[in-house]
């Protein structure tokens, strides 16, 4: 009897502790900061520190040239700083996986900064990097914004990425497009050349890997509107900035295009079983004609196959006024550890240094380099003449203002894709319009608006 | 006689060796549980009430996330879903419970045929999910086996992108899955029925069918009703089949689907525990009711179904009336 009795009060009991422990969940983690005064622009490379002793783990999201490209790397820092050992740790999921890793604390030394850790949290996952006037001495400065909070930076740019579409500059040639589209109506008839003349698909979506759609996502402000408030003054604080401009400019016309392009069967026959992997060959030998991706994307595309030389780069097909811009922004940024020991950090800095300036890691990868004086490298070459526009930062107070509007959305920008997939679901087979669907999104995103304080 | 037992003789004693052994086996498993199940379930509970990322400041909200459950369009929509995995349950069912019957007897072969039914059911579902992407391409797998049987490849629907079968393909690889789990479990269940009476049943002339539906299906008919628990909960959460093959696009994401993309994408974590508690709680419901129409129906164990026990309750109750029937 005795037994039954403790066997009802223990489970009782236990759950009666958790419970109260719940009262614990409301406050901010405690932990233990170390004291670090060195910044990044104080470090001479191969001068500094040079003898520092430290075992550094650096999360990356760059899984396939972590054991050739990244051990290079390591051999070649190793030359200058011969006792930091580094051991690199690819992961596949990253976006995903990151910012669970990032709450325990003790994920390792440095990392890929993900997006959803919002700025004024920066300061407490990531070591300062130093101060924005004197970083931008070095660094181009409107890169840094990302990830800086009150002047303050705490990621360091890898690299810089255009926004665009890449091309087979043969599959364009034979279809007969002698110049570059510049608007949409433009690509779309482009696009339907390539259909009529050539065995190719026109535009291939990548629709199933479902990250491929956030590209879209990526040219609906600088690239579109040409404007580098445009993503503070017209998406976050904006009225309806979904709605159809009448110029064929700004987010509606970008979707709008891939909503016609799927409509009028200008793309892959089954969105639902694309293959990426398969997608990069396809592209490479002429079986594609183009995809809306980052610059980033290039190399991969050039190594693909055997036809690197006719893989190709241009902005997105829109004309503000007569002129045609590219939204360009960094790519993932370097953050170190701000609970790791003091020297695993000044050598982190140090690594990180190395490999913004003098890894080569930015050409390497198709990308700008953030380093002022830099050259394009030789696949963005077709981009000269193009004004790069660079989103500014948010004002002072309102760093999370566009996090908190697009979480409470659920559109996604920038994060989701959840757009450009609703795009491309309601052009095979559902039953909204463009029309009705940029109204549903403007419907949200003032509800989330609304709910976060913004006043027109 | 009093006599002082060394420590090393009073653990060896009987009944503090067996409470020992007991407690020394339990202790790991339980830990593993209390780590990985329960703290973290009450933790979520606790997420429940607040408004929150993972990242970032939370702030309490009480009970607003469950009333924001119950008014979105999508989340109970997608409970619709599972219907078509309910059935697609049933046709596993049928499915199992024919193959159990088939190979319970002699066949030859019959080992064979058992590990390559069970055989789906090891597969990861992960794995499962990316067979099955490549398998409904447009002119791959399917495609190609339905031509040689004569369709023409313009026939064919898009198994995934249509939206009135994609729902189907999805629950079919489901059945795929774990048709031969549920088929493992009946023949091991139909072994345990005593062989004499289907001797019995051979001397009063009943043929398969018949042996069947009168001797098989009342003695195995708790692991019936278990397969079916557990299908239908399953199906409230399924998640692996339409992540894995569709991302949930085209209309087939499931409650849990439309819950990752919510903690994960939108970053409403505690909008997201409060749907997990829901489904929780909605599945809670479905296991009483099943216990409940299985205790009335059918009886548990030895004991009769209250059915039964009415209606016998009721013939004696007219009889007693003094009337014939």
């Amino acid at each position: 009897m005795k037994n039954k009795v403790l066997k009802r009060m223990l489970p009782a009991s236990l759950a009666a502790v958790m419970i109260m422990s719940l009262g614990a969940c409301g406050q901010k983690k405690q932990v233990e900061k170390q004291e670090m005064d060195v910044t990044i622009d104080q470090i001479t490379l191969g001068e500094d520190y040079t003898d520092i002793e430290a075992d550094l783990k650096f999360l990356t999201h760059k899984t396939d040239v972590v054991d050739t490209t990244f051990q290079g790397y390591i051999e070649e820092f190793q030359k200058m700083y011969p006792n930091v050992n580094i051991e690199y740790e690819g992961i596949t999921a990253y976006a995903d996986d990151i910012t669970t890793r990032l709450t325990t604390g003790d994920w390792g030394d440095i990392c890929m900064i993900p997006t959803t850790v919002d700025k004024d949290e920066l300061g407490n996952y990531f070591t300062v990097l130093g101060e924005k006037a004197t970083l931008a001495k070095t660094y181009e400065e409107n890169m840094l914004n990302n990830y800086s909070y009150q002047d303050t930076v705490y990621g360091l740019p890898s690299m810089a990425n255009v926004q665009g579409v890449i091309y087979n500059k043969k599959v364009f040639e034979d279809a007969g497009v002698k110049e570059l589209p510049k608007t949409p109506d433009e690509f779309l008839e482009a696009l339907q050349a390539i259909k009529d003349k050539t065995d190719a698909i026109p535009l291939y979506t990548n629709f199933a890997a479902s990250w491929t759609m956030t590209a879209w996502d990526a040219v609906i402000d600088g690239g579109a509107t040409g404007d580098p408030d445009f993503a503070n003054t017209g998406l976050t604080k904006g009225k309806d900035p979904f709605a159809d401009r009448g110029d064929g400019t700004g987010p509606y016309a970008v979707y709008n295009t891939l909503y016609e392009a799927v409509k009028r069967g200008l793309t892959e026959e089954d969105p639902t079983t694309t293959d990426w992997e398969g997608s990069k060959g396809k592209l490479n030998n002429g079986e594609i004609g183009c995809m809306v991706l980052g610059s980033w994307s290039v190399i991969q595309m050039q190594q693909a196959g055997d036809h690197a030389d006719d893989i190709g780069y241009m902005t997105f097909p829109i004309t503000v006024d007569g002129k045609q811009y590219a939204a360009a922004g960094p790519d993932y940024n370097y953050g170190i550890n701000c609970n790791s020991s003091k020297d695993n950090q000044i050598a982190a800095m140090c690594y990180i240094k190395w490999l913004v300036e003098e890894s080569g890691f930015a050409q390497g990868e198709g990308g700008l380099s953030v380093v002022i004086g830099d050259e394009y490298p030789e696949a963005l070459k077709a981009l000269d003449g193009i004004e790069l526009v660079v989103n500014n930062p948010a004002e002072e107070g309102e760093e999370n203002l566009f996090n908190d509007v697009n979480n409470d959305s659920e559109l996604g920008v920038n994060v989701s894709g959840a757009i450009a997939t609703e795009v491309v679901e309601e052009a095979v087979s559902g039953t909204k319009t463009m029309e009705e669907m940029a109204d549903e999104w403007n419907e949200k995103w003032t509800a989330a608006q609304e709910s976060n304080g913004v006043e027109y | 006689m009093k006599e002082k037992k060394s420590l090393k003789a009073w653990v060896q004693s009987g009944k503090v060796n067996r409470k020992l052994c007991i407690f020394a086996f339990m202790l790991v498993p339980v830990a593993l549980l209390v780590v990985f199940t329960y703290i973290p379930f009450f933790k979520m509970i606790g997420f429940s009430f607040y408004d929150m990322k993972y990242i970032g400041d939370r702030e309490f909200v009480g009970l607003q996330n469950y009333i924001e459950v119950f008014t979105r369009k999508d989340c109970f929509q997608a409970l619709k879903l599972s219907l078509y995995y309910i059935v697609a349950s049933f046709v596993q069912l049928a499915l199992a419970l024919y193959f159990a019957s088939v190979l319970s007897f002699k066949v030859k072969g019959s080992g064979v045929f058992k590990g390559l039914m069970f055989f789906p059911y090891l597969v990861c579902g992960i794995a499962v999910g990316f067979i099955f992407k490549f398998f409904y391409t447009r002119g791959f797998v399917l495609d190609t086996v339905l031509q040689w049987c004569g369709f023409n490849l313009e026939q064919l629907p898009y198994w995934l992108k249509d939206t009135s079968i994609n729902n189907i393909s999805v629950a079919a690889t489901s059945v795929w899955r774990y048709m031969g789990q549920g088929m493992v479990m009946f023949i091991g269940a139909i072994m345990s029925v005593d062989a004499s009476l289907y001797e019995a049943g051979d001397i009063d002339g009943a043929n398969s069918f018949q042996k069947f539906i009168y001797i098989i299906l009342p003695n195995i008919k708790t692991i019936i009703v278990l397969n079916m628990i557990l299908s239908i909960t399953g199906s409230l959460s399924v998640f692996e089949p339409p992540y894995v093959i569709t991302g949930g696009d085209f209309g087939t994401g499931t409650y849990f689907v439309i819950m990752n993309k919510l903690a994960h994408e939108s970053q409403k974590v505690g909008l997201a525990s409060a749907m997990a508690v829901v489904l929780l709680i909605l599945i809670m419901i479905a296991t009483l009711i099943q216990k409940g129409i299985e205790k009335y129906y059918f009886g548990i164990g030895d004991t009769e179904s209250i059915r039964e026990i009415r209606k016998r309750k009721k013939r004696m109750a007219m009889a007693g009336k003094g009337g014939t029937r």
